[in-house]
């Protein structure tokens, strides 16, 4: 049980949490702006691994993390133009187009890599950059909570910062409230002149940005390589993290912070040897009680108010 | 001739030239800068054509995917987007090879046990968020994404601490024995007796949805669920049948695999053949009848990809690429709604009246 305590206080397993958290709610930010705005971003998981290549790619190309993460960027949001462009000018469905960049993202993140190194399967050969981390210059230097608060990955920072950002935006600027306007009611939205495809590209773009930077910092800062489908599921746990935070930017942190918290002790309980396959069950399926918890008492509520 | 057949003939050539004409945008970058761009072409195209022997390949990929693309058809058709078919085929080749080892040989019925087993295990990947869905609201989509995962982990942990042969290199199971094993059709090829059962299963499911009371009922309920409920349908006993229906087939498709083509169970990860049942469910139209051409269609296109993996050295993931943009391209309102379509649609309907 010592052993147990001794994990929990210790400032290693905080920065864990954050580790694993950090991708997550960057891509749980990303769908929630697109659910938001009617578009649904089931895609995101192939976004996360196109930016996860790209970023590599380009990281050790330029020997820059910096321009590989723009390039990520960039990659992303054009994966979300493309959504965008298929949903609403080709006319596809929505949830088929997501499949459809899911399948598109894994053979061509194969195919890419193969033909920038002539490997399938990893890009160990290639030297590409990792996003540094952050030593905060004050708040590091205090005794006891400095060493949990400071030296993260600078993303991990920035995805943080990216919850009152993105609740802001939504809450407060004319962008977010024409978002919700058109997610709520397309055609009441365009009776008062918002363009629904445009608001829905843009959406989509900054939720595909959002997948590209998630997936950069899984291959240049939770790891320093690229892998074959190396998301592993990561934008699906991400899709069931939005819903569970109820389409909201600070429900949606706190959504992370359970899964980030059950996957940790999953990393953990490994170490301290429990099965470690059945470890790995727990952050897929503490998102399935909790969905159910939750829509079962909204129907409850609903049933008191008849 | 009918006229609502040629109304749909031409809906079908039009499917065929955007799939023609997809095919060709995506092979004609990677074979540019071969030598000889044609010779890259041809390979994908005709390859699979050449010999009875890759015809057999093209019928052996086709299988497992026919029956994921009918169980992705049932499961839609009753309006839920049950994606949980993906896990269903792993759990039905792990049940299937449980059955195969554990339980006693049944003699010549020892296969059909191993994949009765397999149906009703892999089920459960489907029942649990139609069950989830129908009683607390959960959105199916979404718990039946994670859950997939949920039951990989699951099943590899079976896997690692029930089945694993410590004398092999990597995780897999025991040998899986030879009677329980399916019947090989041809020679040089994997093309196994499940090939016959998922084209006997696509065609009773055509018959069940399109000329069965009960596959009305299905139709019903996943097109119309307020109208059905006006009928006075009992719409969640149908939904529920569906999946448990769907998740079965789903399980069939894991167990024939395993029996038919391995010889030990050894997927670590999910395999795939769920999401590309899918593909299938949207290419035959949610029609179990096309389920097996468009299932042949995909099996070409993969015997295709792996003409270019070892003539050309192109690796045969440029079919992933494909499949993605054919989906797009057969499933775009632009395209098939397009006025010009409908207006050709119509005149020929009223050419025929006119007769």
């Amino acid at each position: 049980m010592t052993g147990l305590l001794n994990i929990v206080a210790d400032p290693a397993t905080f920065a864990t949490v954050l580790r694993v958290m950090t991708p997550l709610l960057i891509a749980a930010l990303g769908i929630l702006i697109s659910d938001r705005a009617g578009v649904f971003n089931l895609g995101m998981e192939g976004m996360m691994l196109t930016g996860a290549l790209v970023g590599v790619l380009v990281s050790a190309w330029t020997g820059s993390a910096w321009l590989g993460l723009l390039a990520a960027v960039v990659a992303g949001g054009l994966m979300g133009a493309l959504m965008a462009f298929a949903v609403n000018t080709l006319g596809a469905n929505l949830i088929i187009t997501g499949i459809a960049m899911n399948l598109a993202a894994s053979s061509g993140t194969t195919l890419g890599l193969f033909f920038a190194t002539g490997d399938k399967g990893m890009s160990g050969a290639l030297k590409s950059g990792v996003m540094p981390s952050i030593d905060l210059p004050l708040l590091g230097s205090i005794p006891v909570i400095g060493p949990f608060v400071s030296g993260h990955n600078v993303l991990t920072y920035g995805a943080l910062l990216a919850v009152p950002l993105v609740s802001l935006m939504m809450a407060r600027t004319a962008f977010g409230l024409r978002i919700r306007a058109v997610g709520v009611d397309p055609k009441a939205a365009a009776t008062v002149g918002i363009s629904v495809k445009l608001i829905q590209l843009k959406a989509l773009i900054l939720s595909g940005v959002l997948g590209g930077i998630a997936g950069a910092y899984l291959s240049m800062g939770y790891v320093s390589w690229f892998a074959q489908d190396m998301t592993a599921g990561r934008g699906f746990i991400a899709i069931a993290i939005e819903v569970m935070g109820m389409g909201t930017a600070w429900g949606t942190l706190a959504a992370t912070v359970v899964i980030a918290i059950a996957e940790t002790l999953a990393i953990t309980m490994q170490t301290l040897g429990l099965p470690n396959e059945l470890m790995q069950m727990i952050p897929y399926v503490v998102p399935i009680v909790i969905l159910t918890i939750w829509t079962a008492r909204g129907r409850a509520k609903r049933a008191a108010l008849k | 001739m009918n006229r609502a057949f040629l109304a749909g003939l031409v809906r079908f050539a039009i499917t065929l030239a955007v799939i023609g004409a997809v095919l060709l945008a995506v092979l004609i970058p990677f074979a540019l800068p071969h030598e000889h761009p044609g010779t890259v072409i041809a390979a994908f195209l005709f390859g699979p054509l050449s010999s009875l022997r890759h015809l057999g390949n093209v019928a052996e990929y086709a299988t497992p995917i026919a029956f994921t693309g009918l169980a992705a058809t049932v499961v839609f058709r009753s309006g839920l987007f049950n994606l949980g078919i993906e896990s269903g085929v792993f759990l039905g080749g792990l049940a299937a090879t449980t059955a195969a080892l554990l339980l006693p040989s049944f003699g010549p019925f020892t296969p059909l046990v191993a994949i009765v087993v397999g149906a009703v295990v892999g089920s459960i990947s489907c029942i649990v968020p139609g069950e989830l869905r129908l009683r607390w609201e959960a959105p199916e989509m979404v718990t039946s994404l994670v859950l997939n995962f949920a039951i990989l982990y699951a099943g590899v942990f079976f896997l690692n601490y029930y089945l694993r042969d410590p004398a092999a290199g990597s995780l897999m199971s025991y040998r899986i024995p030879a009677d329980a094993k399916l019947d090989r059709l041809l020679a040089g090829t994997r093309l196994n007796s499940g090939a016959i059962v998922a084209l006997v299963a696509c065609l009773a499911g055509g018959v069940w949805l399109y000329f069965t009371r009960s596959g009305l009922n299905l139709r019903i309920v996943g097109q119309g669920p307020v109208f059905a409920s006006h009928l006075g349908l009992p719409s969640r006993r149908i939904i529920m049948q569906a999946q448990i229906v769907g998740g079965m087939i789903a399980g069939m498709a894991g167990a024939i695999q395993v029996l038919g083509l391995y010889p030990r169970f050894s997927w670590t990860q999910l395999p795939g053949l769920g999401w590309t049942g899918i593909i299938i469910a949207i290419l035959a139209r949610e029609n179990p009848f096309y389920v097996v051409p468009a299932a042949l269609f995909l099996g070409y296109l993969q015997v295709g990809g792996d003409f270019l993996a070892r003539d050309i050295g192109i690796p045969s993931e440029v079919v992933g690429l494909i499949t993605a943009a054919i989906m797009l391209a057969v499933t775009a309102t632009a395209i098939f709604q397009h006025p010009a379509v409908l207006r050709l649609i119509r005149r020929i309907r009223q050419v025929e009246a006119a007769r």
